[in-house]
């Protein structure tokens, strides 16, 4: 009987206090937060440790990019900050941590937040109270697609899909003897590159021999390698993250295993090939394929008296100086800045988020000198990919040892 | 646990006092606190739940558990299910197979004790295998678990979302209090608050709830039994303490409590999917028992504490600013929150080694043994 008498004590006490604690719902609706007359402020997540910390570079580069525009003054006159939080590649820390810059932080927009599980958690929130979902970094096709349902939302680099069907259809035109292996991500994302795949195929997708899918969570991928090489397929697809795309290099080369690889953009870059190519000793490396939109910092023969690499160099040197400006994504991120800067600026001297969408929606810019010549930034009425032009490449050693990539062929459309 | 006699009653009663000083204390929290904040707090109540019912079963029946994340991830994707129901998950175009009994969407609070139930009884389950393990092999079994479900429930997409998993925001209407439009009537004061305050009240009411029932069940009959079987199954099973329906009693217990923090993080989070509950949520919990204080329930809300802030505290000390510019970029290298997380644990571990609830008795003793 006592118990329950405490036990009655305990809920009343706890009732009145609450009762007069009750704080009254904070009225939010201001005029677009996060822009005042000298600064804007925006924010987004990026794994900065865990499995997919290799991506930690998507936020860096575009904050030295930042840093570079506002020592020259700003974008009319403000200051960029860029608030980006880590969020372990886990989805729930994402939603938590948008809502925090949302709501806490006031950020004017999301900007660049990367994953593709990550940006589609996310989504619906910001769409739902009209906060800007700038340049998600994914290729995910909804992120371009679905625009009608999701006004606030834009993607920014060529779709996954696109890209794969790009190597199909290359297979289709000079391989026609091609046994297809695939080595996927088990998720959304290596599944659309798979259909991309199938897609640019065509009839050619029953030579797809075998696919082997790895989880996020793997360490090692060694078992699949092997099976993967039991189908004696003599093409082989990587659609991995970076570090599985090393490890299927390496391990294709130590089983002997000697097919034609293709490997998705995302997983592609120079300094990953380069230690995959494990100082040139690893010859499986050599003639990969893969698409470029952006200028390659490894390939300093190509890009030495080029503008836009030495602006690039210099923001590295200056802003980021112990970044390693061998890597692909600080251009990427710093090609997303870019463009965001220019959209700011076409929103006019006080830009709202809506000004700003609309600026998004009608980019068209061949301005943006992280991308490789030729490449437009352009968006439309009914077109939400803003890179939508990649060329293929080709892994290539010269006589020294030293790989580089190599472009090859026109210009290339990707399918949407 | 055992006191001279002449200090029971102090300690009952400065025990009782600190029992409402907390009480009142969660209550009247938000008004000091940004909106933010109180969502950040809703975590760590989150937290503190799943460790109320990790420490029944590592704590006071001495079994380890590598795997209550697994039991989070059910209570979640229960919850996250019911909430959504068919219309909702048609909504986000997926198709669940017709015998599924999803229902047609439940209101959020509703699926609490549904999902602690469903990870009560899967816990349960769990248990009876467990009764031939002990220690570390229990602790694999529990591990093996951690690291399959989420996997598993990726696999019925379906059903279950996939990879995406299940996004609550915008599919469910009301259904889910208060998160599109962010304001939450309260009828009996009549009163509207933003949807952060109402997650925070909505899971400490329940940790609050879930504290009296811990309280109750380990202060009488069963709560003995654990500790005996803790301290010695063989003394407790001659004692005629049955070791089966015990154990399997403190796993289903726990479980219970672990998916209701796991229905509880889908409400608050507005979407559940496998990366949400990775293994390292399980080696997690039983860190937080380790901190709070193994076998005691008065530590285990710096156990939550410790969870939630520990990395997000060392997240903002990378941010500009905070620290001199040499250690500012070591702070940013990659690899570093895990180092410093490392150090941090082994450190307080050091300081504290009977956790922060060995700290507390330690601070009150002087009150409670003086008498």
């Amino acid at each position: 009987m006592r118990r329950t008498g405490v036990l009655i004590g305990v809920i009343g006490v706890f009732a009145a206090a609450l009762a007069l604690a009750l704080p009254a719902a904070h009225g939010r609706e201001t005029a677009d937060p996060g822009i005042t007359r000298t600064s804007i402020l925006i924010g987004g997540t990026t794994p900065l440790s865990g499995v997919a910390s290799a991506y930690a570079s998507v936020a860096r580069g575009a904050e030295a990019y930042f840093k570079y525009v506002n020592a020259r003054g700003g974008v009319n006159g403000r200051e960029i900050t860029y608030k980006y939080l880590d969020d372990q590649y886990n989805a729930s820390i994402t939603v938590q941590q948008t809502r925090q810059l949302v709501q806490q932080d006031q950020v004017f927009a999301i900007f660049n937040s990367l994953g593709t599980e990550h940006n589609l958690a996310i989504r619906d929130y910001l769409n739902s109270i009209r906060v800007p979902q700038i340049f998600a970094a994914t290729g995910a096709r909804t992120f371009g697609a679905d625009f009608r349902k999701y006004p606030w939302t834009i993607g920014y680099q060529p779709s996954y899909t696109g890209e794969t069907a790009i190597y199909g259809r290359w297979i289709q035109k000079n391989k026609k003897n091609a046994r297809i292996a695939i080595l996927y991500q088990n998720d959304d994302y290596g599944k659309e590159l798979i259909n991309g795949l199938r897609k640019g195929l065509g009839p050619m997708s029953s030579r797809i021999v075998m696919t082997q899918g790895y989880e996020v969570t793997a360490t090692d991928i060694q078992s699949q390698i092997a099976r993967l090489k039991t189908s004696r397929a003599n093409t082989f697809m990587i659609f991995a993250t970076p570090r599985y795309s090393i490890q299927s290099f390496i391990y294709a080369n130590r089983l002997g295993w000697k097919p034609r690889i293709f490997v998705n953009s995302v997983a592609s870059a120079s300094n990953l090939m380069e230690i995959a190519s494990d100082a040139g000793h690893n010859k499986r490396v050599n003639g990969t394929m893969s698409i470029q939109f952006l200028k390659d910092p490894t390939d300093s023969t190509r890009w030495a008296g080029d503008a836009g690499m030495k602006l690039y160099r210099q923001v590295m040197k200056k802003y980021l100086p112990r970044g390693n400006a061998n890597d692909v994504f600080h251009v990427y991120s710093m090609a997303s800045a870019f463009s965001f800067v220019e959209a700011l600026r076409k929103a006019g001297k006080n830009p709202t988020r809506s000004g700003v969408m609309a600026a998004l929606a009608k980019l068209d810019s061949k301005k943006n000198p992280f991308l490789i010549p030729g490449v437009t930034v352009k968006t439309g009425r009914a077109d939400r990919f803003p890179i939508e032009q990649v060329q293929l490449t080709r892994w290539t050693v010269n006589r020294k040892g030293d790989g580089r990539w190599v472009r090859f062929g026109p210009l290339q459309r990707v399918p949407s | 646990m055992s006191r001279p006699s002449n200090s029971l009653l102090l300690g009952r009663g400065v025990r009782l006092a600190g029992v409402a000083a907390f009480v009142v204390g969660v209550a009247i929290l938000p008004r000091f606190l940004s909106d933010f904040r109180a969502s950040e707090f809703a975590r760590v109540g989150i937290f503190f739940i799943a460790l109320i019912g990790l420490n029944i079963l590592t704590g006071y029946t001495g079994q380890i558990s590598l795997g209550h994340g697994a039991f989070m991830a059910l209570g979640g994707y229960t919850s996250a299910l019911l909430i959504a129901g068919r219309p909702g998950l048609e909504l986000a175009q997926l198709d669940p197979p017709d015998w599924i009994p999803v229902g047609n969407g439940m209101k959020d609070i509703w699926t609490i004790p549904i999902a602690a139930f469903v990870a009560g009884l899967f816990g349960f389950l769990v248990g009876l295998p467990a009764l031939r393990l002990r220690g570390l092999y229990l602790a694999l079994a529990t591990f093996a678990l951690a690291v399959s479900l989420p996997i598993v429930l990726r696999e019925p997409e379906e059903l279950t979302g996939g990879t995406n998993g299940l996004n609550l925001f915008g599919t469910t209407d009301d259904r889910l209090t208060g998160a599109l439009d962010n304001a939450v009537h309260i009828p009996v004061l009549d009163r509207d608050i933003t949807f952060n305050d109402w997650t925070y009240y909505l899971v400490w009411t329940t940790a609050l709830i879930g504290l009296a029932i811990a309280w109750f069940v380990l202060r009488g009959r069963s709560g003995r039994a654990f500790k005996a079987i803790r301290d010695s199954e063989v003394a407790a099973a001659s004692s005629g303490v049955s070791l089966a329906s015990y154990k399997t009693l403190a796993f289903g217990i726990s479980a219970a409590y672990a998916g209701a923090a796991g229905a509880l993080f889908a409400i608050v989070s507005t979407i559940v999917s496998p990366g949400s509950f990775p293994v390292f949520l399980s080696i997690q919990l039983l860190i937080g028992v380790v901190i709070a204080g193994l076998g005691s329930l008065g530590g285990l809300v710096f156990g939550a504490l410790f969870l939630y802030y520990l990395p997000v505290g060392i997240q903002e000390l990378s941010e500009v600013g905070r620290l001199p510019d040499g250690l500012q970029d070591a702070a940013k290298s990659p690899g570093m929150p895990s180092v410093i997380y490392g150090v941090v644990l082994i450190l307080v571990l050091f300081v504290l080694p009977r956790g922060a609830a060995g700290f507390l008795r330690r601070l009150l003793s002087p009150l409670t043994n003086r008498l």
